[in-house]
């Protein structure tokens, strides 16, 4: 399970030596084959009672209502997972000899901190909506797959040795496929999944995934109780509040492909909430610039951007910045940044679209 | 086996629990710092693990990957916040300092491994729930990146991206260990102190806020 030498093993990690052990115990007396006898008794009477699917009870759930661990478990990852993905990229684990990511870095990519304007987000955020609504629906087969390519690179303190730099990842190429209902999909960044890829594919579809969020509220209030509901369950109790609903949007529109009707209604969202600026230069991993609806995480100095088109605003991709005092990042350090290059509907996982028009 | 289990078979469910209770028991406590909640989790676990068991992929290598997946979201329900998470850890690691009556009873090697295993929650205490999770899985459990990926059901390069901010934190915290070399290897399991360096963690961090 563990022979792939791309991948350095946290167990080499010296940080972690002394601090953890791995020390494991039984479980007391009688326990194993008191549970053991508990969960052959729970198959036997699902045997009897049916034949067929097994779905209706579990020992703490009343049947027909599903287990609330599943839904969390659904929407935690996910919340990682779209904008994550833009972080994907990044933070290599440098262990001991990992060569493949270790060449791949630079010096900290840094960037002029563009200036934030309060009461500029509202007007902007209005124009944004109104260019998004302007596009026309596409439509997804269940048997279609989603495609979007972006450029992305992230920022991490690298330690070699016992000195520790910050390193910006070189910018590189990631490639996702996503079936609409979001449990099959595909990965190919080269540097963390290997030329061949890796599958997205597991029970809990993503958040981010297109048959969600075709079922989302387009009424921006609705939506945005939906997404603050949502966050909340998920959030880490240190990200602000407002932080982590603006994020939470975030992921809904980089790394996915919002239905046309949706996706003004996001940006409607996320003008309701409090602490969200214009800012008035900003650019994207390959170089656009644009100009950026933002929000400072208080918490770390770090402001989360979307880059939109300074004429058409349209959106670019996502980075986040270094803006006040933080012990690990200079400050105008990109901490990572993902352009959005293209968006497309294909009928096969790794079928990439023919040149656009 | 997977095929087994994909059919319902019970006594391929017997095997798989008595190969893996062990390990997703003390995977829970990871994920809980509580011995009877990691029972219970363990329990749910494997009756989850039979309700879910036409999600199995017919091919593939150990289930362990899957059953460990399956506990990680057994646990969270346990044990949501960190402010319960880090209050379970104070109360093992206090459990791991014993007292000096105590310490007479027991055998030294029970008291060491009490000891150590106040040193890991305490360690894992500092880390915000989601790099918990990877690093336990990965690092304990020694699963590959992708295989946690998708035990968590995320995308691999997140569980690098925690893996590296729980590598940051806990390089945080053994420089603050080094940094009391004295008293180094008792202040280890003490509660206290360590919640302190916490709170600077929780500041500084959040590379990524709640990706």
């Amino acid at each position: 399970m563990n022979a792939s030498p791309s991948q350095p093993h946290p167990a080499e990690w010296t940080e972690t030596q002394g601090l953890l052990s791995a020390e494991e115990r039984d479980l007391p007396a009688g326990r194993h084959q008191f549970h053991k006898e508990q969960m052959m008794a729970r198959i036997r009477e699902d045997l009897r009672t049916t034949a067929v699917a097994p779905a209706r009870n579990s020992p703490s759930t009343a049947p027909a209502r599903p287990r609330p661990f599943l839904r969390r478990a659904v929407l935690l990852p996910a919340l990682a997972c779209a904008l994550a993905a833009a972080v994907v990229g990044g933070v290599a684990l440098t262990g001991g000899g990992d060569a493949g990511t270790s060449s791949a870095d630079g010096p900290a990519l840094t960037t002029r901190i563009g200036a934030a304007d309060a009461r500029g987000a509202q007007p902007l955020l209005d124009h944004i909506a109104l260019a998004a609504a302007d596009t026309s629906e596409t439509t997804v087969r269940a048997d279609q797959f989603l495609y979007i390519a972006s450029k992305v690179a992230s920022t991490y303190p690298k330690t070699v040795g016992d000195k520790t730099t910050i390193v910006t990842q070189k910018l590189h190429s990631r490639q996702v496929w996503q079936s609409p209902d979001g449990r099959d999909g595909w990965l190919i960044e080269p540097g963390n999944t290997g030329k061949d890829g890796i599958t997205l594919a597991g029970p809990n579809p993503a958040r981010s995934a297109y048959d969600r969020l075709a079922k989302l509220p387009t009424d921006p209030a609705a939506l945005l109780r939906r997404i603050y509901q949502e966050s909340d369950a998920v959030r880490d109790p240190e990200v602000p509040r407002d932080q982590a609903a603006f994020v939470a949007i975030g992921d809904l529109l980089t790394e996915s492909y919002p239905p046309a009707k949706l996706t003004p209604a996001l940006f409607k969202a996320a003008a309701r909430i409090p602490g969200v600026v214009a800012v008035n230069d900003a650019v994207d991993a390959v170089g656009r610039h644009g100009v950026a609806v933002a929000r400072l995480d208080e918490q770390n100095g770090e402001r989360t951007e979307w880059i939109f088109d300074k004429k058409t605003y349209a959106f670019l991709g996502e980075r986040s910045v270094q803006v006040g005092p933080s012990d690990t990042f200079k400050k105008g350090t990109v901490t990572f940044t993902i352009a959005i290059t293209r968006r497309a509907v294909v009928d096969a996982m790794k079928e990439v679209p023919g040149e656009e028009g | 086996m997977r095929t087994r289990i994909r059919a319902g078979d019970p006594d391929a469910f017997a095997e798989l629990y008595d190969q893996c209770a062990r390990s997703v028991y003390n995977h829970a406590f990871r994920l809980t710092a509580d011995w009877s909640v990691a029972e219970d989790v363990m329990s749910a676990t494997f009756m989850e693990a039979w309700r879910r068991r036409t999600s199995v992929d017919a091919d593939g290598g150990s289930l362990r990957p899957w059953l460990l997946g399956i506990a990680t979201n057994v646990a969270r329900s346990h044990c949501r916040g960190n402010r319960r998470y880090r209050a379970a850890a104070g109360a093992v690691a206090a459990a791991g300092v014993p007292e000096v009556a105590d310490h007479a009873e027991e055998t030294a090697g029970r008291v060491d491994d009490r000891r150590r295993i106040a040193a890991t929650v305490t360690a894992l205490a500092a880390l915000r729930r989601p790099e918990r999770e990877v690093l336990v899985l990965c690092l304990w459990e020694g699963l590959e990146y992708a295989d946690a990926a998708r035990a968590l059901g995320i995308p691999v390069g997140t569980v690098r991206s925690r893996l590296s901010r729980a590598r940051g934190r806990l390089r945080k915290l053994a420089e603050a260990e080094l940094a009391r070399p004295a008293r180094r290897k008792r202040e280890l399991t003490r509660t206290n102190r360590q919640t302190k360096g916490d709170r600077d963690f929780v500041i500084r961090s959040a590379q990524e806020g709640n990706r």
